[in-house]
């Protein structure tokens, strides 16, 4: 019974990280079979994302009327941030990856440099101390208690801003003249530019999309736990572990590998408890394991078709 | 296999000639030197290669046609390594080779070029040419700190035989060229020319003409023909049909898959299901 | 530094050296002499240039380790900062004198260990990875590496954990003579500037010799890797990185020869590891943070990816920029007043109360330095992404060649080319 009671506790927990590196894990897959490169410094665009969104919060202040626990202008200062870290995307494609012609390798490389130049210039500013928004931290909802679920307002707001945004984003892609094009080009570029797609408007969509989740997951981070410059890095591998599992390419791969991945590094105490000693503390490394037999024995994901996996 | 006449399908020709081999002769080596069974190969959908079967004999030089996306290539990746077939064999000297890794097909004498041979960065054409030479002592990492001396003499050995294959070749002049900086004709010809520094019994030429000028394709015909005289056994895909005609003998004629049929250069010319799966295909 | 061979035969190196070596060699000539200034002046302490030459050193000989990955082989290899760690992890187990399982030993066991350490977990990482594409490749191995850094936190009963293994003793600890030397070593006075006195004492000498040790460590990878890039076997790996399925279809096995490559990499990194323990006397966890392995990259490609000397030059420069900044910091406040560069001001444009305390030094060295290496990385991919030393000579095994072996090609890439100059 305790046992099922920490699998109800830790499936809350779970599920609310996962929305976290659903957000994270669409952009990678977007950008890294559309722009065509492992980007390194996708964890810290979630990062420029957590502190735009905190530097609006702090400009517009709070405000008496909330939703989920959240004042109304922190919503509105997350928008302005999703808005900041696109752009900033946008403008470091244009001027740093654009301009390269080094194939993949070069670019991944390259992004591992404005990784850094992110983080670095994040923490000039902010310092390396830990930061929170200036919000009220919350009690677990009281009713769901007694079911033994720990989770705050703040839990479901993330969750259900995911969930809109994951919509939104479905919406999008079904049912937009961009989305076709953005899933026929993830699905195969070179098939797209043969067949007259005009290849960089779905590139800098795909930016503006995939830095611009990024961002709001940087920032639901930033609400989950705190801002540390090295939020996003931290998170880098994680992310990468889903949409591998997921299947480059594909997004809604990505958001299924997001969230079997974000299970797995939230539910690992439970190995404990029904006795596999594998501690929490191998959480992420259960992770990126999975990562690595994925690549061995499904290269494509899970979600992924043969063709698809880009092997 | 030249002789067995155009209704008669390679498969028949194969297994007669298995069963004629099969008593005795060990000591004389098998006449065969490729025997291709039934291989099979799909993409998803796409059948890519259908139960081909084919046979190189010792000392021909076979070329193997068809339209485009008859799966030629794809034969070869499967008979060279690179491709694992859904179904079928590959024979080499009579030992199954099926599936195993392309290294190994590689030591056991088959070689094989590439269509668009990669440019090697950073290194001279005599440079490319060494990689050539098989089971050298200097590819050892402790040879190279235990026996420096057999090391040194082999590497000495191999470039006595590049300079002397350069010339033949007479592309000596090349040699110190980097080998990013020279023609794609040239570069073909440095292929070709490496590709018999490792002593292949059988080798496989995917296009060697492809975007060659003809002044050089003769050149390189003329160097296959001499080769072959030597003794190298030749498989070899081509688009350019003069080319192939004058040069192989037998032809095997592939279309969607699988082996159409096979003869000598004046059988497949006349063979009106050639001219049939060529205006199909879209033409020659 | 940049060369042994500058030792041995200084005229006719450079003789045959490119325009760009010889820049190379002009800059670090001049960063030789200012450093000799700064420290006959009494602005730079001579023993910690020392320490910081050792640190060069150390990234010297994990970009040497990287270079024969990435340079020779492709293998974008990004655990370097694990086996880095598994080399010092190896070293403090054996002789740090909290260690849990042995200690107090001869640090040449502890050498042993991280190597062989290192070897079987390259090893076990190579197995599966090296199968995998390019860009695999990277995110499976920063993967594993952090896999590696977990166990190395986590495993306290071996590593003592997150408090790290202290009490390590220098390298030549119980040597013969080299474990008393330093004490012996007479103090010394010299006084260039007048009132400005620079002594070279205990550690100063004790410094030198650990010098001596990562000099050491860097001529023996030198050359063991330099014989094995101009040899057949290096010749491989150079295809595999042009054309691995050329490599395959002339008979290579090339898996293996990956794995060659990786592992004896690998065992460099952990030399540079060893080599810190020692440097160090302490060390923990956080050795193994996956940036050490961003700043070895660096080196790398800005030494230019296939040059053993560009490694090196890479691995000094990465030192002088992880470094600087602590440096400057060090300087007369007088100096600091100016030094948060206008554009770092620039960038408070939203100058609000609370989110901006620029302090008057605003810039702790940590973020600097990660602006500069993630700048210089961004640089080079965009300006020249070939490094500042690419290799441009024939790698022929030395003694088959009756020519003169630096000979560079024909019509190579550079314009001019030096006289006959030998090895």
């Amino acid at each position: 019974m305790a046992v099922l009671d920490q699998l109800i506790e830790l499936t809350a927990d779970g599920v609310v990280y996962s929305s976290i590196i659903v957000l994270g894990s669409i952009g990678l897959s977007l950008i890294y079979s559309i722009a065509g490169f492992a980007n390194f410094a996708h964890g810290d665009t979630m990062t420029v994302g957590a502190y735009s969104t905190l530097v609006f919060f702090g400009i517009l202040g709070g405000t008496s009327i909330s939703v989920l626990g959240l004042p109304l202008s922190f919503f509105l200062a997350l928008l302005s941030g999703i808005a900041v870290t696109a752009v900033v995307a946008l403008v470091t494609e244009r001027f740093v990856y654009k301009p390269l012609d080094i194939g993949s390798i070069g670019l991944l490389i390259t992004s591992i440099g404005v990784a850094f130049v992110y983080r670095a210039l994040i923490q000039i500013q902010f310092s390396a101390d830990s930061r929170r928004y200036d919000i009220d931290r919350l009690r677990p909802i009281e009713w769901l208690l007694q079911y033994n679920i720990r989770m705050t307002e703040h839990d479901i707001a993330i969750i259900a801003s995911a969930i809109v945004l994951v919509v939104g984003l479905h919406l999008l892609l079904q049912h937009t003249d961009l989305g076709r094009k953005m899933r026929a080009t993830a699905d195969n570029p070179s098939l797209a530019r043969a067949s007259g797609i005009r290849v960089r408007r779905i590139e800098l969509w795909t930016w503006i999309i995939g830095a611009g989740l990024a961002g709001a997951g940087g920032a639901f981070l930033g609400l989950f736990n705190q801002l540390v410059p090295r939020m996003g890095f931290n998170l880098l591998l994680v992310i990468f572990a889903a949409v591998i599992l997921g299947g480059i390419g594909s997004v809604y791969g990505a958001m299924l590998g997001a969230f079997l991945i974000g299970m797995v590094v939230q539910l690992t105490p439970i190995l404990t408890s029904i006795g596999i000693p594998i501690g929490s503390e191998y959480a992420r490394a259960l992770a990126f394991l999975i990562m690595v037999v994925v690549l061995l024995v499904r290269p494509q994901g899970i979600a992924g078709e043969a063709v698809g996996g880009g092997g | 296999m030249s002789e067995s006449p155009t209704e008669g399908t390679a498969t028949d020709a194969s297994t007669e000639r298995a069963a004629e081999e099969t008593p005795g002769d060990d000591e004389e080596r098998s006449e065969i030197v490729l025997e291709v069974e039934n291989l099979r190969k799909e993409f998803g959908a796409l059948v890519a290669a259908d139960d081909a079967t084919f046979d190189v004999e010792r000392g021909t030089i076979t070329g193997l046609i068809g339209p485009n996306g008859a799966g030629k290539s794809t034969i070869f990746n499967l008979i060279s390594g690179f491709y694992e077939p859904d179904a079928g064999t590959v024979r080499l000297n009579g030992d199954d080779v099926t599936g195993i890794e392309p290294y190994k097909i590689a030591n056991k004498g088959l070689i094989r070029t590439f269509q668009t041979p990669r440019k090697l960065e950073g290194m001279t054409v005599r440079e490319a040419m060494l990689i050539g030479p098989q089971r050298q002592p200097g590819e050892s990492f402790h040879k190279l700190f235990t026996a420096p001396g057999a090391v040194g003499e082999r590497e000495r050995a191999n470039m006595a035989d590049v300079e002397r294959i350069l010339e033949e070749f007479e592309i000596d002049h090349l040699a110190r060229q980097p080998a990013t900086d020279i023609s794609g004709g040239q570069m073909k010809l440095v292929e070709l020319a490496r590709a018999m520094l490792a002593e292949p019994e059988i080798l496989l030429l995917d296009e060697p003409v492809a975007g060659v000028n003809p002044t050089l394709a003769n050149k390189l015909a003329d160097q296959i023909r001499r080769l072959h005289e030597q003794g190298t056994t030749f498989l070899l895909i081509e688009h350019d049909m003069s080319f192939i005609m004058s040069l192989a003998d037998p032809i095997v004629v592939l279309d969607q898959g699988s082996v159409l049929m096979e003869g000598t250069p004046g059988e497949v010319r006349t063979d009106e299901r050639v001219a049939d799966a060529y205006l199909g295909g879209g033409g020659v | 530094m940049a060369d042994v061979s500058t030792l041995t035969d200084p005229r006719g190196y450079w003789g045959d050296l490119t325009s760009e070596e010889r820049g190379v060699a002009g800059f670090l000539a001049a960063a030789v002499l200012v450093l000799l200034a700064l420290m006959l002046t009494g602005v730079l302490n001579p023993t910690y240039f020392l320490f910081l030459f050792g640190l060069g050193g150390m990234f010297g000989l994990m970009s040497l380790g990287l270079n024969a990955q990435w340079g020779y082989t492709g293998l974008i290899n990004f655990s370097v900062a694990a086996f880095f760690g598994l080399g010092a992890y190896g070293a403090a187990i054996m002789t740090a004198s909290n260690s849990p399982i042995a200690g107090d030993m001869n640090p040449i066991f502890g050498l042993v260990l991280g190597l062989i350490l290192s070897a079987i977990v390259a090893i076990a990482i190579g197995i599966p990875t090296l199968r995998l594409r390019a860009d695999y490749l990277a995110i499976a191995s920063l993967g594993l590496a952090e896999v590696v850094r977990l166990i190395i936190l986590n495993e306290g009963q071996w590593t003592a954990g997150s408090q790290g293994l202290r009490g390590i003793p220098a390298f030549f600890e119980g040597w013969p003579v080299l474990s008393t030397l330093p004490e012996t070593l007479p103090q010394v006075n010299i006084e260039v500037i007048p009132g400005r006195v620079v002594t070279l004492g205990f550690p100063f000498w004790r410094q030198l010799l650990n010098v001596t040790l990562v000099l050491t460590f860097m001529a023996g990878a030198y050359l063991v890797l330099r014989r094995a890039h101009r040899s057949p076997w290096g010749r491989v790996l150079r295809t595999i990185r042009a054309d691995e399925d050329l490599a395959k279809a002339l008979g290579k096995n090339t898996y293996f020869f990956k794995m060659q490559s990786f592992v004896l990499g690998c065992l460099v990194m952990a030399l540079a590891g060893v080599f810190f323990a020692h440097l160090q006397l302490f060390v923990n966890p956080g050795n193994l943070d996956p940036t050490t392995t961003f700043y070895v990259w660096v080196a790398v490609i800005l030494g230019g990816a296939g040059s053993n000397r560009g490694a090196l030059f890479g691995g000094f420069v990465v030192v002088a920029i992880r470094e600087g900044p602590r440096f400057i910091e060090q300087l007369p406040p007088a100096f600091l007043t100016e030094f948060p560069p206008g554009f770092l001001r620039d960038l408070a444009f939203i100058t609000d109360d609370v989110l901006f305390e620029l302090p008057s030094i605003a810039i702790s060295p940590g973020p600097l330095q990660l602006l500069l290496v993630g700048l210089l990385i961004v640089l080079i991919m965009r300006f020249r992404p070939e490094g500042m030393l690419p290799p441009q000579r024939e790698l022929i095994w030395p003694d088959a060649v009756d020519e003169n072996v630096r000979k560079r090609p024909d019509s190579g890439v550079r314009e001019q080319r030096g006289g006959d100059g030998d090895e």
